[in-house]
């Protein structure tokens, strides 16, 4: 199987927070508009360095989900970059109208850094694992939504859109997840990226789901089933024409998320083929129910998101085909 | 401290155009929120016409003044100061409320001079502590090494308003940072939406929770310009913390049969109109 931009064997392990601020530490030092800010917040390496060099480009306003993304709207009216940082869970339950009219209505630019989104924060249970997010962002007017799948797009993608005049939100996944891609690998906001080529069938994945769609490609080669992997890293403006182009060319998809089907990633390709080019279609990830504590393994197959869970659901959907 | 009576009379003035202005723009809208945007209105006068240090040939001049209309719902009288300012003609009054109107239902940052889009209560104090940070960022610092911000912020709360968290979540954090260049202004008019403010949450003491959260607080009559002016010139002048003016004012200020009443989002019959244009003249 050809697989393009990806490491031989998978590299290290690192959390996706981790690695967006080994890109912010450095991005700090050259762009001076740029303000961190924190809702009781562990800080990361960026962070600790403003809080030294540059302490008033940091401020922590506490357990304040609302304010907090109303202040970085604020900062950004003055002509800042700020980027907030706190759990997802709270940054898009509690401060979800901060987001739609704070932010987004008037487009500001504003970095809304939803850490330990999805369903894969083990310990923390069902209160914390957020399972609604991207049904709940991708339908906001202005606001970009991305989800980087590995370390390295995750920092190609803070620098990006730190440089992208407007409002993001960035789900950052919480377990150590492996290095998938090679640093030539190419990020370009809006633009899905090709990992396999194939003509049997598509898997589109988002996030840090990348990596078990990717192992279900692998499994699925070895039976002759040959599959193009989608990463498609910006859930909003969704890459529309990578979507029709997989319909048309491999008739059949099969998509991947840690978040519920119900207008997450799912939702969003099944718009798009709907309209565009109808083929089977399967979606992979919550389906319509709270999380639980477990590890990420117990946590997959729980909810049936493992490499063996994607496999399946590609075979189900080539069947399908016409 | 004694002010130029041209200056009193001045104000005074504005804030009777700016009281007519909004009374054209309720009738050509079909619909308005005249009591708070009167109650509101001498406030606003006295900051675009006296103390703000603003340029409506240059309304993103990066070191402006900053005023954000928290209840943003009482519209009129902000654009009708704007309007007097020369931010945009007076003749976006009559589309105010309409389709493709420049003048939106609630304050939208689309319109010259409006610093905030609101709608959502609640929300303006923090978007105001935001802009009055970023105004200390990277600024000099005066003797006792305290930064010199590059521009002031006032932020106007409603009292009902007050009844939402988030006012009280940017109180706190903007006490903790002590943020000396933000002023809040409460425009205490008694009521909100479905009656009096004592009857649906009780917020007295009011000027006592702005002061226990920290905050160099006065409260004065919202409708007497010394006072007004008196309590902008203290908020100057007292560094370390941010600076509330709890200000007691009347809904519907200005035309004296609809005073007291709680014309809170309202038509007005023609003989409204004909009351308010007498009153106003």
């Amino acid at each position: 199987m050809k697989r393009k931009y990806v490491m031989e064997p998978l590299g290290e392990m690192k959390a996706m927070y981790q690695a967006y601020n080994e890109a912010m530490v450095e991005l700090v030092k050259t762009n001076e508009k740029i303000v961190l800010l924190y809702g009781d917040f562990p800080r990361g390496a960026a962070g600790e360095f403003l809080q030294k060099e540059h302490p008033d480009r940091i401020y922590d306003v506490g357990i304040a989900e609302a304010n907090l993304i109303t202040t970085a709207s604020g900062m950004a009216g003055a002509g800042k970059i700020p980027f907030t940082h706190c759990h997802s869970i709270f940054a898009v339950g509690r401060a979800y109208n901060q987001i739609r009219q704070n932010v987004a209505f008037d487009k500001l630019n504003v970095k809304i850094v939803l850490c330990n989104s999805g369903m894969l924060w083990t310990f923390m249970g069902g209160s914390h694992q957020i399972i609604e997010e991207i049904a709940a962002l991708r339908v906001i007017p202005n606001l970009v939504l991305v989800s980087p799948a590995d370390p390295v797009e995750t920092k190609k993608m803070t620098r990006a859109l730190t440089e992208y005049v407007g409002p993001v939100a960035i789900r950052l996944s919480n377990p150590p997840v492996p290095t998938i891609f090679k640093d030539a690998y190419p990020f370009e906001l809006g633009k899905a990226v090709t990992v396999t080529d194939g003509e049997d069938a598509t898997i589109i994945s988002t996030g840090v789901m990348l990596a078990d769609s990717l192992g279900a490609a692998e499994a699925l080669a070895k039976q002759g089933i040959n599959i193009r992997l989608l990463n498609m890293h910006t859930i909003k403006p969704i890459d529309e024409k990578a979507i029709i182009n997989a319909a048309k060319e491999t008739g059949a998809i099969v998509t991947v998320e840690d978040s519920s089907i119900i207008g997450g990633l799912g939702g969003a390709v099944a718009e798009v083929i709907a309209e565009n080019q109808p083929v089977p279609l399967k979606r992979i990830g919550i389906k319509d129910q709270f999380g639980q504590s477990g590890t990420v393994e117990e946590l997959k197959v729980a909810y049936e998101l493992t490499a063996k869970d994607i496999a399946k659901a590609v075979k189900e959907v080539i069947k399908r085909k016409k | 401290m004694v002010y130029d009576e041209k200056v009193m009379k001045k104000l005074e003035g504005k804030a009777k155009i700016m009281r007519r202005d909004a009374i054209e723009m309720i009738k050509a809208g079909e619909s308005g929120w005249l009591g708070g945007s009167f109650s509101q209105a001498d406030i606003v006068a006295a900051l675009m016409f006296h103390h703000m240090k603003h340029d409506p040939r240059n309304p993103q001049w990066e070191n402006r003044d900053r005023l954000i209309v928290s209840k943003a719902h009482c519209c009129e009288t902000v654009y009708a100061a704007l309007g007097e300012a020369g931010y945009f003609p007076k003749k976006e009054y009559q589309s105010y409320g309409h389709f493709g109107a420049l003048l939106q239902a609630h304050t939208e940052r689309k319109a010259p001079g409006i610093e905030y889009s609101g709608g959502s209560l609640g929300e303006g104090l923090s978007f105001a502590m935001g802009e009055a940070l970023a105004a200390r960022i990277g600024a000099s610092k005066d003797a006792s090494g305290r930064p010199v911000p590059r521009f002031r912020v006032f932020c106007i709360v409603g009292d009902g308003e007050s009844n939402e968290g988030q006012v009280w979540e940017a109180v706190m954090a903007a006490s903790h940072y002590k943020v000396d260049n933000l002023v809040a202004i409460v425009d205490h008019n008694k009521f909100q939406s479905g009656g009096t403010v004592e009857e649906r949450i009780n917020l007295m003491p009011l000027a006592e929770k702005w002061r226990a959260f920290g905050w160099d607080t006065t409260e004065i009559d919202g409708h007497d310009f010394k006072q007004i002016l008196d309590a902008l010139e203290k908020a100057d002048k007292v560094k370390g913390k941010p600076h509330a003016i709890v200000a007691h004012t009347i809904k519907c200020k200005g035309v004296p049969s609809f005073e007291h009443k709680n014309l809170h989002f309202c038509k007005l019959s023609d003989e409204m109109y004909a009351e308010a244009v007498k009153a106003l003249k």
